[in-house]
Formats: structure tokens, C-alpha cells, sequence
């Protein structure tokens, strides 16, 4: 096998506060270096709840949760907050940016977090500037209010944030949904394009089907979700 | 850290306007804390100066506090006089050092009159055992001459050589004035920041000669010119109050003892900087409500401050949860409530600061010229360092409950904010 696991879940148990039943009960999920998962599942199935277990924002009752070679659930929480800042990027559906920075000190703002970033980012301000121009944000803008930017634009500077220091892993968490086609499509394909080059790996979630033929990987959660009372 | 230092301070810089009126509203509220704080300080400083090295004051038996308020401040008047005969007979005590006749009751346009002898410019003492100073001029040297505190000097635009015109009684009134009898300002003191300031100073004699032809509160039908009463016996037959000074303090309670046993008519004598504390005592309560009033509104202001602190924190979920999920710890969110409101209460501190200091500087001379208060401008003291420091401890405190509640809530809400 020449495939060696990024993320590798194991008979992970969760249930919110105050749930008197298991919320998640997922027996095995593995997403192997090169590939890109996309997680699909209704409204409420428990989508970010997983992504949550992945960032390790979130710990399970019982089971690991294994993110390249580390059981996050192993970690102090300090050690987790490391560990996403280290070797992950997120993006939200929406609001991704800070308003009251800049663009340039949005894409940065996770070096801030990580030491490892900051020094695979290299000249800060290069990368961050060339991560904007090949997500196609107009020169332009880059000194502009965010609140000026349109949706499409907000997305794809989170996927320059969410980038920025080659994390190895990018979690998206409907980052499309609030996009129309054309602008959905092009952040795709921006996204894999400059995830590629980076070599890294996309979990993807989204409850739009069409999107999934993109990747390698597909599950949908509520098959993979063996508790019993999935609400 | 820098990086969470930056966010504040961009995130602050963000909501200006808002946080401009907290930290105002924190300024006025410490501005005017210091304020009572330095105007009780001044006010009792000045209060204790007004009179130093005096070991005894003698009046007619009465109130302590009332005889202190005339013979120093100028304020009331005596029930009754001490003859001549028993001030000549008291200061010729062995233990006395020097004395200082009082004679009060006259004023000039508002000013208090007060007749003395020139003793007095010897011997008074004031603040820091200090002695008076003539700004210009010299002592009177003989019936109708006056020397002015300076206040009476700027008020009035008075001149060395100027005549001034004493009423009788303390209200100034036409028909009682000793107009017959000018008298010539032959000197004026120096500022001292005390009544003295706002004195008019003339002779015993003096007082003795505008007053030959006068029975009770009216003139009497037989008048006599200026220069004829010159020739008439000036010599008083009373005066208000006397001041002492001894040889030694020690004997201050016999002498004291003494005085208040004294058989010839009804005395008592008052050691100036017990009765000063005494009367300070009343005041002090009046001055510690308003120091109280102060510090409910610096409360207040904190309160203030908390209610804007959370009235933002559902606003400001979806800022925490991107902060999270860059990698920043929940630690790092309280951190965050807690730089931010430090940073707001130190601003506004320091600006309240600025805004007495300006205040002070611009009124002080006001305060001067309309009451006598002279304010130095000091550096703030060691209680004051100490206010701003609890005042700094409280505003962490206070950051804390908007600080564990956004702790609590990214926490809770995880990468995924409901709004
Ligand atoms: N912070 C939370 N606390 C308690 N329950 C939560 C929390 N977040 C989500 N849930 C519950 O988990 C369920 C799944 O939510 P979520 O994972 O957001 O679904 P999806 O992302 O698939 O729409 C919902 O029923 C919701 O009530
Ligand atoms: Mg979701």
C-alpha cells in the first residue's frame, strides 16, 4: 500500500451537551495524502460537527482521531489550538474576514497563530499578495475595506487565508453555498488549483451534489454515521 | 501576543466612535474623582497654613470655633471684647514671647477691617511658618495709615497713597461710613493664600479715632475732624482677640488653664491647630460624600463601559470564531476583552488626567482671584498612582465578564456560529 493516511477516524463517539444519545458514531474514516474528500449530508446531519472533531475544536466521547500521525484527542485543548493553527486551514460559508483588517493582514492572519506558517510563508507580504493574485482578486482592491469586497471575492481571500503557510490539510465548510454558479464554479477551481500546488488536502462539505464529480473522495455522512438516532 | 495586541488595537480603532464615548465617559468620571480628591487636599492644606507658630489665640469666652473663624478666617463675630486692661495684664506674663492684638468690626467695600499693631507684620505666621512680606510698600506708622492685602490691592486697583474709606460695621452702607476720616495706603502685603490676603490692616489707634465720635451704631451729634481726634487719647479701651506666642510650648495648657480661670472678666484661650482640626472634622464629612459621590460615578463609568462590552459580544461572535479557527485559543478571546477593556480604561484614565491638569492650570488663577485658594499643580502623589492602579485592577475585572463569556461561547459555538 503505497497510499499513507492524512486523516484516519476510529470508532468516534460524540454527543453535544445535554444529548442523551450519541449524536455521531462513525466506525472508520480514512482520507489518504493526494486525495480530496467531499462530505455531503442534509441540513443538520451533523456536517461542522464533524469538521469541528476534525480541527479538534471539538473532542470525541471515545474513539481517535488520528490527523496526520497526531490522535488529537491525545492533546491538551492548548495542543489542539497548536495543532489546527500548525497544519490547518479553514474556510467558512460566509464572513470569513475580520472587517477591521486589510485584506493582505486577513490572508495573514493565521502566521500570527503559527510559527510554522509564518516561516513556510516565507516574505509575508510576497505570499500573501501572489495567494491574492491567483485567487483573482483585482489589484485594486487589495487596499479596500473588506465590506467592499463581493461575496465571491470574501470567499476566495479565505481561501488565500486558508492557505497561507501550506497547511497540509484545508477544511471547507460550505464555503460555496453562498455563491451563484459562475462564482461557485470559479472558486473551485481556484481552489483545487492552488491546493494542488500546494499538495494539500481538501475536506470539503457541502450539500450540493453537483460539486462532488471534483473529487476523489465522497461520503456521505449519514451512511457513514452509525448512531442510532441521527437527528 | 503581538498579533492579539495588533487585532485589539485595529478591532478598537474599528469601533471608535463607540469606544470614544466610553472612554470619555471614563475620563470624566476619573477627572473628577482626582479633582475632589486634589480640591480636598488643597482645601485643607490651606486650611491648616492659614495660621502656624501661634501657640494661643485670646478672646471673650464663647465657642472655640467661632473665636478661631474671626480672629483667623474673618468669618462671624465676636459676642463679646477683652478689655485693654486684661490684655496689658496677660501678655505681661513671663511665659509670652509676643502678642498680637486683634480689634475687628469695621470693613472696607467688602473687605474686613482689622486693627493691630505692627507686631503683627512681625510676628504672624502663616503656612509653613511663614512671615509676612510687604509686596510694596511699608508698615503703618501712625493714626490713618492702612496696609492692604494684596487681594484688597487687586480688587480694588489700589495704589500705595490711595485713600480708602472704612464703613462701620461689616456691611458698607452710606450713612455709615467714616467718611470724616480717609485713611492712606501705606503698604501692601505680599500674596500670602490666606485671609490676610483679603485684610485691610490699620492701627488700634486707628480704629479708636474713626470711632471717638460714634455711640453705638451711630454718629454722635458732637463731630470731630480728622486731625482733632488725633489729639484725643487713642489709647483702646477694647479690643476683639489676641494672639500669643511663647517662650516655651510646654507651658501652653498652664497658660492656657490660666487664662480660662482668669477672674477679671469671662476668658478663654484656644490652641489654634487643635481647634483647626476640630473644625476640620465638621467639614471633612462634607468632603468625603462628595469623594464617595466621585467614586460611584468612576463606578458608574466602568458599568458603563461593561454594558457597551457586552452589548457587542453577539456582533462580535463570528470574529471570535474566525480567530478560532486560525488557531487562537478561548484563553486567547478572554485575553483579547481583557487587553481591549485595559487599554480603554487606561486612555480614558490618562485622558482624564490631561483634562484636570488643563483644568487646573486654566482655573487656577481664577480660583486665586475669586476665593483665595491658591492650587499648586503637584505631580500626582502616591495615592493617586495607587487609584489608577486599582482603578486598572477593576477594569480587568470587569473585562473578565464579557471576557469568559465570549470564552464560553467559542467554545461552544465551534466553527460554526448560529446568528
Ligand atoms: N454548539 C452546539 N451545541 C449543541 N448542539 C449543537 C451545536 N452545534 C450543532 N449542534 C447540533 O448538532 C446538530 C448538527 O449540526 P451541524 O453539525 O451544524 O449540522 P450541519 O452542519 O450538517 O448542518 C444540530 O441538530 C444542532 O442542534
Ligand atoms: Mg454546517
Amino acid at each position: 500500500m503505497s497510499a499513507t493516511p492524512i486523516i484516519h477516524l476510529k470508532e468516534i463517539r460524540f454527543r453535544w451537551p445535554g444529548q442523551s444519545a450519541d449524536f455521531l458514531y462513525i466506525p472508520e474514516l480514512i482520507v489518504n495524502k493526494g486525495e480530496h474528500l467531499f462530505i455531503q449530508g442534509p441540513s443538520g446531519s451533523g456536517k461542522t460537527t464533524l469538521l469541528n472533531l476534525l480541527t479538534g475544536i471539538n473532542v470525541p466521547r471515545s474513539g481517535s482521531v488520528m490527523i496526520l500521525d497526531t490522535p488529537l484527542e491525545k492533546l491538551t485543548n492548548i495542543g489542539r489550538d497548536r495543532f489546527r493553527a500548525d497544519h490547518l486551514g479553514v474556510i467558512f460559508q460566509q464572513f470569513n474576514l475580520l472587517p477591521y483588517l486589510s485584506l493582505v493582514e486577513n490572508v495573514q492572519l493565521p502566521c500570527g497563530f503559527s510559527r510554522r506558517k509564518r516561516a513556510n510563508a516565507g516574505d509575508m507580504d510576497a505570499t500573501a499578495l501572489r495567494l491574492l493574485t491567483h485567487l483573482s482578486i483585482p489589484d485594486a482592491l487589495l487596499d479596500q475595506p473588506v465590506s467592499k469586497l463581493s461575496v465571491g471575492q470574501q470567499q476566495r481571500t479565505a481561501v488565500a487565508r486558508a492557505l497561507i503557510g501550506n497547511p497540509e490539510i484545508v477544511i471547507a465548510d460550505e464555503p460555496t453555498s453562498a455563491l451563484d454558479s459562475d462564482n461557485r464554479d470559479r472558486f473551485l477551481e481556484l481552489l483545487f488549483q492552488e491546493a494542488e500546488e500546494q499538495e494539500s488536502t481538501l475536506i470539503f462539505v457541502s450539500h450540493d451534489r453537483q460539486i462532488a464529480e471534483r473529487f476523489t473522495q465522497m461520503v456521505d455522512l449519514t451512511m457513514i454515521n452509525q448512531a442510532e438516532v441521527a437527528e | 501576543m503581538k498579533t492579539l495586541i495588533r487585532i485589539v488595537l485595529k478591532s478598537a480603532w474599528h469601533r471608535r466612535i463607540s469606544l470614544l464615548f466610553t472612554i470619555l465617559s471614563i475620563a470624566i468620571s476619573v477627572c473628577l474623582l482626582l479633582g475632589v480628591d486634589k480640591i480636598r487636599k488643597e482645601a485643607k492644606s490651606s486650611f491648616i497654613n492659614t495660621i502656624s507658630q501661634t501657640d494661643l489665640i485670646v478672646g471673650a469666652r464663647g465657642g472655640p470655633v467661632n473665636l478661631l473663624l474671626y480672629s483667623v478666617f474673618r468669618i462671624g463675630n465676636a459676642t463679646n471684647n477683652v478689655t485693654w486692661e486684661s490684655y496689658e495684664e496677660i501678655v505681661a506674663l513671663d511665659e509670652i514671647a509676643w502678642s498680637i492684638p486683634i480689634s475687628l468690626g469695621d470693613s472696607h467695600r467688602g473687605f474686613r477691617v482689622m486693627g493691630t499693631n505692627t507686631d503683627y507684620f512681625e510676628y504672624y505666621q502663616y503656612g509653613q511658618s511663614q512671615r509676612l512680606t510687604f509686596a510694596e510698600g511699608i508698615p503703618f506708622s501712625e493714626v490713618y495709615h492702612a496696609v492692604i492685602g494684596r487681594d484688597v490691592a487687586d480688587a480694588l486697583d489700589y495704589q500705595l497713597g490711595d485713600e480708602i474709606i472704612v464703613a462701620h460695621g461689616l456691611v458698607s452702607a452710606e450713612f455709615a461710613e467714616h467718611d470724616d476720616k480717609p485713611f492712606t495706603v501705606t503698604g501692601v502685603l505680599a500674596k500670602t493664600g490666606t485671609p490676610v490676603d483679603r485684610t485691610v490692616h490699620v492701627s488700634l489707634e486707628g480704629i479708636e479715632a474713626i470711632h471717638v465720635d460714634w455711640q453705638g451704631g451711630t454718629r454722635s451729634a458732637f463731630q470731630l475732624s480728622a486731625e482733632q481726634a488725633r489729639n484725643v487719647d487713642l489709647q483702646p479701651k477694647a479690643i476683639t482677640a489676641f494672639m500669643v506666642g511663647l517662650d516655651n510650648r510646654i507651658n501652653t495648657f498652664r497658660l492656657q488653664r490660666a487664662i480660662t480661670e482668669y477672674n477679671e472678666e469671662p476668658l478663654m484661650a484656644i490652641i489654634p491647630g487643635a481647634t483647626l482640626a476640630e473644625l476640620w472634622q465638621t467639614i471633612v464629612v462634607f468632603e468625603q460624600v462628595l469623594l464617595v459621590i466621585s467614586g460611584f460615578v468612576l463606578i458608574a463609568g466602568l458599568l458603563g463601559m461593561l454594558t457597551m462590552l457586552l452589548s457587542t459580544l453577539n456582533e462580535r461572535r463570528r470574529e471570535m470564531a474566525v480567530l478560532r479557527a486560525v488557531g487562537a485559543h478561548p484563553y486567547h478571546i478572554l485575553f483579547l476583552f481583557v487587553l481591549e477593556t485595559v487599554f480603554i480604561v487606561f486612555l480614558g484614565y490618562v485622558i482624564g488626567m490631561c483634562l484636570l491638569y488643563s483644568l487646573l492650570v486654566l482655573t487656577q488663577p481664577l480660583l486665586v482671584a475669586w476665593y483665595g485658594i491658591n492650587i499648586t499643580i503637584t505631580r500626582p502623589d502616591a495615592q493617586q498612582w495607587f487609584l489608577f492602579a486599582v482603578v486598572l485592577l477593576l477594569s480587568v475585572i470587569v473585562s473578565l465578564i464579557p471576557g469568559l463569556i465570549a470564552y464560553r461561547q467559542s467554545l461552544q459555538d465551534g466553527l460554526a456560529v448560529k446568528v
